[in-house]
């Protein structure tokens, strides 16, 4: 089988399993639906930021979208009973018009400084919602968000009420949202939006001479990723059912960036590994939770020192990913090359 | 008003300590060192630990803390930075060790410290009257402190020989390799200092606030803002960037409440930056 | 020969540095006009500012009667001005072909949306794109590298691949900066002669560089300038006899100016 058909069979099946194998084998196990839903929607919300590394952004303010998706939702529907599937999409698109206000001036800054702002962004936001008055209520947050309603047309029941008795509801949401995140993000990654994407972060002066207006296409990236991170926040908000402005700290915004590294960052399905083997795997290691933070700090370390590419660069899935983007040669850093050569032509030319 | 003033110049000459260890790091290695506010936290509470629980003379403590965080920022060099600088094809790799290193320092202090708020009795008591202002002697002291330490580093960084190879570095690395510069042992040289700084910051603070094992982040982001004020790598900007901090929280803190004046420091930043995204003193990239 | 590019008094100051002062020459259609100077005389900072990349303290640019002075890189792209750069700066983890692809941006049809919604006129572009470059590449020699990761090729190959994204952006007036740079002399005569194809195919032409031998050779029309000013234009032939560019390239005149 050739990789693109491998990996074709490789979605047939995973979408069976979560559309149909794991509802009906765990559906008395709500506790095992809620553990998958969470992992499902973490990787829709760090499946944003995947995007921001395609154009060559570290992105640590992931967090902070998410929070404003989920206040977005809360407001809406605690405050003027929007029901909850008009909360979605706005939440998302309160979220992407945040994150073009912000992201126009401060997406000017590369690297270091762009991280380094954006870390800050999260702990603003978060303190914006504290000081929030009357509209956010400040410390004590937003409880009491009304579970997404039925939706009906001409009388038939398309969806029935989210009632609270199964978590089943929310797991095929949840599973919904992330099918179409994914698929979005595929459809980019392909298209020659994605290939105008990876130019930008492989050079951007070099994409502005060939007459791309990057200034554009980098707010849209980072519009589309903060969306992603407001219909997950929004998701959240509904799910759990309150949100205070400790729900997203910088830690979270650091997890969604390193979900998308443990996969690998030049996989579309690498936030999404990288997401459920942390989540499922501490699940498993239940008496290990408090150390939490901890295996975290570590096994981003141990990746950084030893997998810098991520799971799915591992030979394991060679098959899978046989016919992706060619990349350049292990180790191979370009500047002390570059730099070399800099130093003999200057030479040459000299002499 | 001149309450104010004095705020000012006590949180800005605090926080260029804080601004030049983080400007120091990435100056010379091109890293952000995510784990400062970390190691910061550490400094104080090696301070705590020395000079409340063991008893040791303060001065001591704080040469202890600012030897041991020192120490940690070595070990981070060498068996860390070092590898991943060397395998990582993206910028991306070195900065998510950074934040994994601060995420290490982080949880460690929360298994090893707890959650407990610990601080320091001031050093030394009484209070100096300025005017309709004061000024607790302690705070004097520690500023008096950090203000001799920045001179030491720049003086030491303008005048020593590694100081010069430092600065060599941090102008072109390439040329300064060619010149027979051993760069791994400056590499190691400005981690020892940078993390030295922090934690030298930590001991310091921890007699005016506490600290806890949570509080690294909130110091690291208040470190990113000078230093962009700043700009990044430049030691001028730095303690340009601490003042310009120190001050509007001096200013911030007498007029509004709480947790408003970040807020506003923060959208005052986002502002700046849409002006001059290199910061004050920044190379233009 | 009309004017189609007319740069007027153009000056660029960095803080106390004066890189670019006063600095004036009109570029016609269909001509190769040379940009020499010794090292550090402000050519790079000529071509920044032609392009857009950074705006001038004072002065115009003029092209195609149209002020395009200070606008960003990308529009004046879209204008018809393209820029190449110096040394290897290519989409590295790219294939040769894609970076060519991805330089046809500007021959876009497709809408941001019918290229997520993979619209006919997206597809359609694509083809075209590839059919395109892979024309472009085998017309530079480089077709035996389509699907070569760009990070890897030989240097040689990479300059042309610069030369090649520049002709897919579709220019009326190619900057090409040092494109002979660190060639041996056989390669320069192949360079030189594809710079002559470029204005074959309707291109013209600016190049900055150091390789005088090739500059005397191939060029219409020659632009010296000497810190930051201009020192002499005109016809190669004049350009070696003029006693201030001489001066200039003092001690080193034979070699450098190749008389």
């Amino acid at each position: 089988m050739t990789p693109k058909y491998l990996r074709l069979a490789t979605v047939a099946v995973a979408l069976l399993v979560f559309f149909a194998i794991i509802p009906l084998a765990f559906s008395a196990s709500p506790y095992v639906l809620n553990v998958l839903t969470n992992a499902l929607i973490l990787s829709v919300i760090a499946s944003g930021v995947w995007l921001t590394f395609a154009i060559g952004r570290i992105n640590i303010a992931q967090g902070a979208f998410a929070m404003i998706g989920g206040y977005a939702t809360a407001i809406l529907s605690t405050r003027y009973g929007v029901s909850f599937w008009l909360c979605l999409p706005l939440s998302g698109l309160v979220a992407a018009a945040v994150g073009v206000v912000i992201g126009w001036p401060v997406l000017r800054l590369r690297g270091v400084y762009f991280s380094m702002i954006s870390l800050s962004i999260t702990e603003a936001v978060r303190l914006a919602f504290l000081n929030g008055g009357e509209f956010t209520r400040g410390a004590s947050g937003i409880i009491n968000i009304p579970r997404p309603d039925a939706i009906s047309i001409f009388g038939i029941t398309l969806v029935p009420e989210f009632d609270g008795t199964s978590p089943l509801p929310y797991y095929y949401l949840a599973v919904l949202i992330l099918t179409l995140t994914l698929l979005s993000l595929w459809r980019i990654a392909n298209s020659r939006l994605g290939w105008t994407f990876r130019s930008m972060r492989m050079n951007e002066e070099l994409a502005a001479s060939i007459g791309v207006n990057v200034a554009k296409y980098r707010v849209i990236a980072f519009a589309i990723c903060c969306f992603i991170g407001g219909v997950g926040g929004s998701f959240f908000a509904a799910f759990q059912q309150n949100i205070y402005p400790a729900t997203y700290t910088v830690n979270d915004s650091i997890f969604a960036m390193l979900y998308c590294f443990l996969g690998g960052l030049d996989y579309i399905a690498g936030p999404m590994v990288g997401a459920f083997l942390l989540v499922i795997s501490f699940e498993l290691l239940h008496p290990l939770q408090q150390y939490q933070p901890l295996i975290y700090a570590l096994l981003m370390i141990g990746f950084m020192l030893w997998l810098p590419n991520g799971i799915l660069s591992l030979p394991l899935f060679e098959r899978w990913m046989a016919d992706t983007a060619p990349r350049p040669e292990e180790g191979g850093r370009a500047e002390p090359a570059g730099a070399v050569s800099k130093v003999s032509s200057t030479g040459r030319s000299g002499a | 008003m001149t309450q104010m003033i004095v705020n000012g110049l006590v949180l800005g000459t605090l926080y260029a300590l804080i601004a030049l260890g983080l400007t120091l790091i990435f100056s010379i290695m091109r890293v952000v060192n995510f784990a400062h506010g970390q190691m910061y936290m550490l400094g104080g509470f090696v301070v705590y630990y020395l000079n409340v629980v063991f008893g040791l003379n303060y001065f001591l403590a704080l040469l202890g803390a600012i030897v041991t965080v020192g120490l940690v920022g070595v070990l981070f060099e060498v068996f860390l930075f070092r590898r991943v600088m060397r395998i990582a094809k993206r910028e991306e790799n070195t900065m998510l060790l950074a934040m994994g290193t601060a995420l290490l320092l982080e949880s460690l202090a929360y298994v090893v410290f707890g959650e407990k708020q610990r601080g320091v009795p001031p050093i030394v008591d009484g209070v100096l009257e300025i005017g309709d202002a004061f000024l607790p002697l302690s705070r004097l002291l520690v500023m008096a402190l950090s203000a001799v330490m920045i001179v030491a580093l720049l003086l030491f960084v303008q005048y020593t020989r590694p100081g010069r190879a430092m600065r060599a570095v941090a102008q072109d690395k390439e040329v300064t390799y060619l010149q027979g510069v051993n760069i791994k042992r400056i590499g190691m040289l400005g981690f020892f200092l940078g993390a030295a700084l922090a934690g030298a910051a930590g001991g310091l603070l921890v007699t005016v606030f506490a600290v806890n094992a949570g509080i690294g982040t909130a110091i690291s982001v208040k470190a990113f803002l000078m230093v962009m004020i700043g700009g990044a790598g430049v030691t001028a900007g730095a303690i340009l960037g601490a003042f310009a901090l120190g001050f509007a929280e001096a200013i911030g803190y007498e007029v509004f409440p709480g947790s408003i004046t970040y807020l506003l420091i923060f959208i005052g930043i986002i502002v700046f930056l849409l002006i001059r995204p290199q910061g004050i003193m920044g190379r233009t990239a | 020969m009309s004017v189609l590019l007319s740069v007027q008094n153009l000056t660029k100051r960095f803080g106390g540095l004066v890189a670019n002062n006063d600095i004036s020459f009109d570029l016609k259609r269909g001509e190769i006009l040379s940009v020499i100077g010794p090292n550090g005389a402000g050519k790079s900072t000529l071509f920044k500012l032609i392009g857009g990349f950074i705006k001038p303290t004072a002065g115009k640019v003029i092209f195609e009667g149209e002020d395009i002075t200070g606008l960003p890189p990308h529009v004046i792209a879209e204008r018809g001005i393209v820029r190449t750069f110096q040394e290897t700066t290519i989409f590295k983890e790219m294939t040769a072909l894609q970076n060519v692809v991805v330089a046809h941006h500007l021959q876009c049809h497709a809408t941001t949306w019918g290229i997520f919604f993979n619209s006919r006129r997206a597809r359609e572009d694509e083809a075209r794109f590839r059919d395109n470059a892979a024309e472009i590449l085998e017309f530079l020699g480089l077709s035996k590298v389509l699907d070569e990761p760009a990070g890897s090729l030989p240097h040689g190959y990479l300059r042309a691949l610069g030369i090649a994204m520049g002709m897919a952006a579709n220019p009326t007036v190619l900057l090409l900066d040092e494109p002979y740079a660190g060639m041996n002399p056989e390669e320069t005569d192949q360079a030189v002669e594809l710079t002559r194809k470029l204005v074959q195919r309707g291109i013209t032409v600016i190049l900055v560089e150091h390789d005088m031998r090739a500059v005397m050779r191939i060029s219409d029309r020659i632009v010296v300038i000497c810190f930051g000013s201009k020192i002499a234009e005109g016809r190669p032939e004049e350009i070696q006899s003029n006693e201030t560019v001489i001066e200039a390239y003092l001690g080193r005149e034979d070699a450098a100016l190749g008389v």
